[in-house]
């Protein structure tokens, strides 16, 4: 039942993709349908592969020689995944429908939306680490293709080729640790692996650990290789909520959980893990404060939310860093859907454009303003529950430095967010803006995401249930509601993270008061905007290769003399090499 | 029919095939200069039949080396030919390439002056390679290079009009004629020092390292390396592959180069003796070919020449997998190479025949011989939907993107260096597959322009795409997707391929 | 010094291969280059005679200078085909005129 299940939930989607693509542009109305139909039903097989959660191999198929055996394995952390990615997947699928309408080149769009959810399912589902780079590729291609979707903006176009470039020079840390493993064990099997991980030398193990640290670092979109997501929101909104909120960014964090057992006993690995996380965590709150673009607020805040379930990994809290990233995935595609129709009713994406927007579009407010109380971890909102679980976690045997940042993260993280939602939606109307009112399948995405956003933290029990049960190495607790609630309330973390949340939100109160010193943080701000000069050295490396590339290009002088030249020059060196050689 | 015989007769076929072929079409010319309306023109149905015929002694040929043994011997005189591994891997690879490129002519070489000396030329490059990979004489493998070196240069130089393609031409001619005497050279030392010219004679005589066998084994590098365009001999290929019609660049890229790598690797399995110096002066060239065409690539604002440059860079990741094999004795990595280069072929081929619809739509059917740049493709995807699909698929295959066949060779090459556990080498992958991530720098701009809304002027008044041309371009999308998806598919090929280079190496 | 014949041939190998390869170097008119090319090509067949003389297998090494000879013959005609191609397209034989493809 698993097996078919598993390939069904990858394959439907890949199936939708091919056929959206052959339909042609003409047909707009049954692209819709179709792309609807495939990503609901991917939805409704990875559901049911819940009740099929188990640690054994289910699907095999085996290819020798320096592939492995390509393998399956529905385990609880994976079937969760696989669940976050079809579903907010067929909902910003739904979203489309409204968002796209009109839109040229429908096929490409739907094709590269499903053929991600497919890859994105069978990145969290397989246990051959080699089909997992695969598949890992995969996203980003797609999420590269969708960035640059609007083709003919530069602006499209270049964020697209930073985000595929950073990803892929991530992508071979995890490259790099999976040919090591197979070098030393002969297997690509994650299981056999995690099972036993003493099998490898422990430096061959401390290049595996920090290689994986760089792919998820670059992939989550963490420091330093956080400036490709805010240049990625050129996308489609209902691309950003998906791909770079809800899932493809999370597979960094899953690849540090789902490693976790096998690299903490590496040296420096877990204080480095955190530290990434603090600073992309910090970094990206301080760059959300200052920018205007809604979306790139949004961006930013991913950025931030990531590096608190990086931290948490890094602290040991496997379990908190996976509710977390359950809550985030629900929320954040909520805020980026309900952005979407915003941008998508009022046509621009400055937030000192809008304001007042709350009286026209009152749905949109009241689920943005759910999404935006759950960002900023306001009690009783998922994103409360999770965050309390992080800070928690982080208190206990870290390093108490750490705790105190991502403490005042969660500060700015409610200030931020409350200025954001100010902007748009209260306070005067900045501009004529000329208001589409937003169309019925938007509600539809919105609506149940927006009930997420209040209850999935529910769910705690059962969740932590899966996790402990399928993965073994984990050595995850079981923790039903009731215990996760009481340890909550009864720790005195929460307090101080309630009152450090609640002083985020009266510093945007009594912001006219304090704007003196505001004033002087202000070279804070312009090295924001700077992106603390990571952009310039982007720039920088960029503008390097292009430049030696040019030059080189000298060398092709077109003379037949100069070819000639060549040949004798290849000659001389080789025999001289040999001569010293032998 | 007996094995041996049918090998001979697939040696043979197309030098037979080949006169006929410009003799048919050349006398349908004359008859249809006198007649009032032109005849249709047979040469080229004549070649796809001559490489069908061909076809059907390589099948027989395969179905005894996979029932019996795995190598066939035949012998022309007192010169021994062998049919192993790698001989089916070229021959299945340059038929199959050249069956697609024949169809894909009928279009593309229409009506073009001396059509038929283009296919009767084609089938005999086709002849000339597969025979090159039967060679273990060392002076025979010299021949049927020579004559792969012939016909190409007369392909290259086919637009005798064009001044580019003349001057194509002629840096082609005079750079291989080079390398070719070096060859000789080499072959003279290992003849003076061994007094015989079979590979395994040679192999068996030669009972330690000499000063004179390394000095031919250097000659043959650069020799050979002219036509393998290993770094600095390359700099004929950049134009020789944009200048030549676009079938014979995708023959040029995808099979002629790694002839000249399969005729080195032979050469050095006679010369293995005591020394693993050779897996490391190939190891040393794939540094010099990744990182220089994939440089000279990024910027480059033609097409065909972009494409030339980056298979300065795939040659670098073959010769990997080979010095791999050669210096630490890992049978999976020439497995490796050879998939790579069964990969490349189609890859490449793929790319140069998509490239050349375009070229051929928007510029040479039109009676205009410039260049196809990259702003010509702006939006080309809206015109033609399937070649800039295809061509889409072919470059994020060549840049190493998965689920395409690039990144499955890439990586069993890859794996099996690693497999090394030699730090030095590590290294080397870590560096091959960052050139991987510096090749989508330019692969990746040139599918988004394909896929712009705004086309370019020259694509609305393009022509449309013919279905001879569509035919192959979709064979080879398949074939990169399946190959991609399923590596094991490949293993009949490159397993033999690998065992007959490995088998001369070791101890 | 003993000047024996062999010694004498091998000098002349060197010379002629020598003086070609030069002559590729620095000539800027094509009929020279398919000159240089045939200087070269005559350095090889020598060499292959003697190897085939001090090996006891002359003729060995004769038939196989006469197969360079053929494919060689080839080249040489292919390349002054070009040349004259070229001097019809170009108007000049200078190679200077013939690096256009650059870059």
């Amino acid at each position: 039942m698993a097996d078919e299940l598993i390939l069904l939930s990858i394959g439907l989607p890949w199936l939708g993709a091919l056929l959206v693509w052959l339909l042609g542009d003409r047909k707009a109305k049954f692209q819709h349908g179709i792309a609807v139909l495939f990503a609901v039903a991917s939805a409704v097989t990875a559901c049911l592969l819940l009740p099929n959660v188990g640690t054994s191999t289910v699907v095999s198929f085996p290819m020798e020689t320096t592939f492995g055996e390509f393998n399956f394995v529905a385990d609880g952390l994976g079937v969760f995944l696989a669940v976050i990615a079809t579903v907010v997947g067929s909902l910003a699928v739904i979203f489309s429908v409204d968002y796209m309408k009109g839109a040229a080149q429908l096929g490409r769009y739907y094709a590269m939306v499903l053929f991600f959810i497919g890859a994105m399912v069978g990145l969290v589902l397989t246990s051959n680490i080699l089909l997992m780079f695969v598949f890992w590729e995969i996203t980003a291609l797609c999420s590269y293709a969708l960035i640059s979707f609007y083709n003919d903006d530069p602006k499209a176009v270049s964020g697209g080729m930073k985000a595929l470039i950073i990803t892929q020079f991530g992508g071979l840390g995890l490259m790099l640790g999976a040919l090591v493993l197979f070098a030393y064990t002969g297997s690509f099997d994650i299981n056999v692996f995690l099972a036993n991980p003493s099998v490898l030398p422990s430096n061959i193990l401390g290049v595996m650990a920090f290689g994986f640290l760089i792919a998820a670092a670059a992939k989550s979109a963490q420091f330093p290789f956080q400036t490709w997501l805010p240049d990625a929101m050129e996308a489609p909104s209902p691309i950003s909520a998906l791909i770079h909120a809800a899932t493809m960014v999370n597979a960094g964090v899953y690849l540090l959980a789902r490693f976790f057992p096998a690299f903490e006993g590496v040296p420096g690995w877990r204080i480095s893990v955190m530290v990434v996380g603090m600073l992309s965590a910090l970094m990206a709150a301080v760059m959300a404060l200052v920018a205007t673009d809604l979306k790139r607020v949004l961006a930013y805040s991913t950025v931030s939310q990531l590096g608190y379930m990086v931290y948490a990994v890094g602290a040991g809290g496997v379990f908190a860093s996976q509710f977390h990233l359950m809550s985030h995935s629900i929320f954040k595609a909520l805020l980026f859907l309900a952005a979407g129709a915003v941008i998508h009713s009022v046509g621009t994406r400055d937030m000192r454009q809008m304001g007042g927007l709350g009286k026209k579009l009152p749905f949109v407010r009241i689920v943005f303003v759910i999404g935006a109380l759950a960002l900023a971890g306001i009690p009783i909102f998922n994103g409360f529950w999770s965050k309390e679980l992080i800070l928690e976690v982080g208190m206990h045997g870290n390093p108490i430095w750490l705790y105190v940042i991502m403490l005042i993260v969660a500060g700015l993280t409610a200030l931020y967010t409350f200025r954001c939602v100010w902007l748009v939606f209260y306070g005067e109307e900045r501009s004529e803006l000329h208001v589409h009112p937003v169309g019925i399948f938007s509600k539809i995405a919105l609506a149940p995401l927006a009930i997420g956003a209040v209850t999935t933290w529910l769910l705690a029990g059962p969740f932590s249930n899966l996790l402990a049960e399928s993965l073994p190495t984990h050595s995850i607790h079981e923790l039903s509601l009731m215990e996760m609630i009481r340890e909550v309330i009864g720790t005195p973390a929460t307090y101080i993270a309630l009152a450090v949340v609640t002083l985020g939100l009266m510093t945007w109160v009594v912001r006219e008061q304090i704007s003196g010193v505001v004033k002087n943080l202000r070279f804070l701000e312009t090295a924001a905007v700077q992106s603390f000069g990571f952009e310039a050295i982007n720039r920088g490396i960029v503008a390097g290769v292009q430049k030696i590339a040019e030059g080189l290009r000298g060398s092709q002088t077109g003379l037949l003399n100069w070819n000639v030249f060549g040949i004798v020059a290849g000659l001389i060196l080789v025999l001289a090499a040999l001569l010293i050689g032998a | 029919m007996e094995a041996a015989s049918a090998l001979l007769w697939l040696l043979a076929f197309p030098f037979i095939a080949a006169p006929v072929v410009y003799i048919g079409g050349r006398l349908v010319v004359r008859e249809s200069e006198k007649s009032e309306k032109p005849l249709l023109n047979p040469a080229g149905w004549l070649a796809l039949l001559a490489l069908l015929g061909a076809g059907a002694f390589l099948y027989i040929i395969g179905k005894d080396i996979f029932s019996v043994g795995q190598i066939i011997f035949a012998t022309v005189g007192n010169i021994r030919l062998r049919f192993d591994g790698i001989s089916l891997l070229m021959s299945i690879l340059v038929l199959a390439l050249g069956i697609l490129v024949t169809i894909y002519s009928f279009a593309y070489m229409k009506g073009e002056e001396h059509e038929e000396k283009f296919y009767a030329l084609l089938v005999l490059m086709i002849g000339s390679i597969i025979g090159l990979s039967c060679a273990i004489d060392l002076f025979n493998l010299w021949v049927w290079f020579e004559a792969m070196a012939i016909t190409t240069i007369l392909l290259v130089a086919f637009y005798r009009n064009q001044p580019g393609s003349l001057e194509a031409g002629v840096k082609y001619l005079v750079q291989s004629a080079a390398g070719s005497v070096l060859v000789v050279l080499g072959i003279v030392l290992v003849f003076f020092q061994t007094g015989s010219l079979d590979l395994e004679s040679i192999r068996m005589a030669v009972t330690q390292p000499s000063l004179l066998l390394v000095i031919a084994g250097g000659l043959m590098v650069i020799g050979f390396g002219v036509k393998i365009a290993l770094v600095p001999m390359h700099t004929w290929l950049p134009d020789a592959h944009s200048q030549a019609p676009s079938g014979i660049s995708a023959m040029l890229s995808g099979v002629v180069i790694e002839a000249g790598l399969i005729a080195l690797l032979r050469a050095f399995g006679a010369l293995a003796v005591g020394s693993d110096r050779w897996g490391y002066i190939l190891i040393g060239f794939a540094v010099l070919n990744m990182v220089v065409g994939n440089l000279m690539a990024l910027r480059q604002r033609e097409v065909k020449r972009m494409l030339a440059f980056s298979s300065l860079s795939h040659v670098g990741y073959m010769l990997l997998g080979f010095g791999v094999m050669i210096a630490f004795y890992n049978p999976y990595a020439g497995m490796g190479g050879f998939y790579h280069l069964i990969t490349h072929g189609l890859m490449k081929g793929l790319a140069f025949l998509a490239a050349g619809a375009l070229l051929y739509v928007l510029h040479v059917g039109k009676g205009d011989h410039h260049p196809l740049t990259v702003d010509d493709l702006n939006g080309a995807s809206r015109k033609y939907p399937l070649t800039a699909f295809t061509l889409s698929v072919a470059l994020l295959a060549l840049g190493g993107l998965p689920p395409l066949a690039g990144f499955m060779s890439k990586w069993q090459i890859f794996a099996s260096s690693v497999m090394t556990q030699n730090g030095w080498v590590i290294a080397l992958v870590i560096f091959a597959a960052l050139n991987s991530v510096l090749s989508l720098g330019y692969y990746a701009p040139l599918v988004n322009r394909l896929y712009r809304r705004e086309t370019s002027p020259i694509v609305e008044t393009g022509k449309p795409v013919s279905i001879w041309m569509s035919i192959p371009m979709v064979v080879l999308t398949l074939l990169i997707v399946v190959l991609g998806v399923a590596p094991n598919l490949i293993y009949w090929l490159t397993g033999p391929s690998a065992i007959s280079i490995f088998m001369f190496f070791g101890n | 010094m003993n000047l024996s014949i062999p010694v004498i041939v091998m000098a002349a190998v060197i010379g002629l291969v020598g003086i070609g390869f030069y002559c590729l170097l620095v000539t800027r008119n094509m009929i020279r280059v398919v000159v240089a090319l045939q200087i070269i090509v005559k350095g090889a067949m020598l060499a292959l005679l003697l190897a085939g003389r001090m090996r006891g297998q002359l003729a060995l090494g004769q038939s196989m200078a006469l197969t360079v000879i053929v494919a060689d013959t080839i080249v040489a005609v292919l390349g002054l085909a070009l040349a004259v191609q070229v001097k019809r397209r170009l108007g000049s034989l200078d190679l200077n005129d013939l690096s256009s493809l650059k870059r």
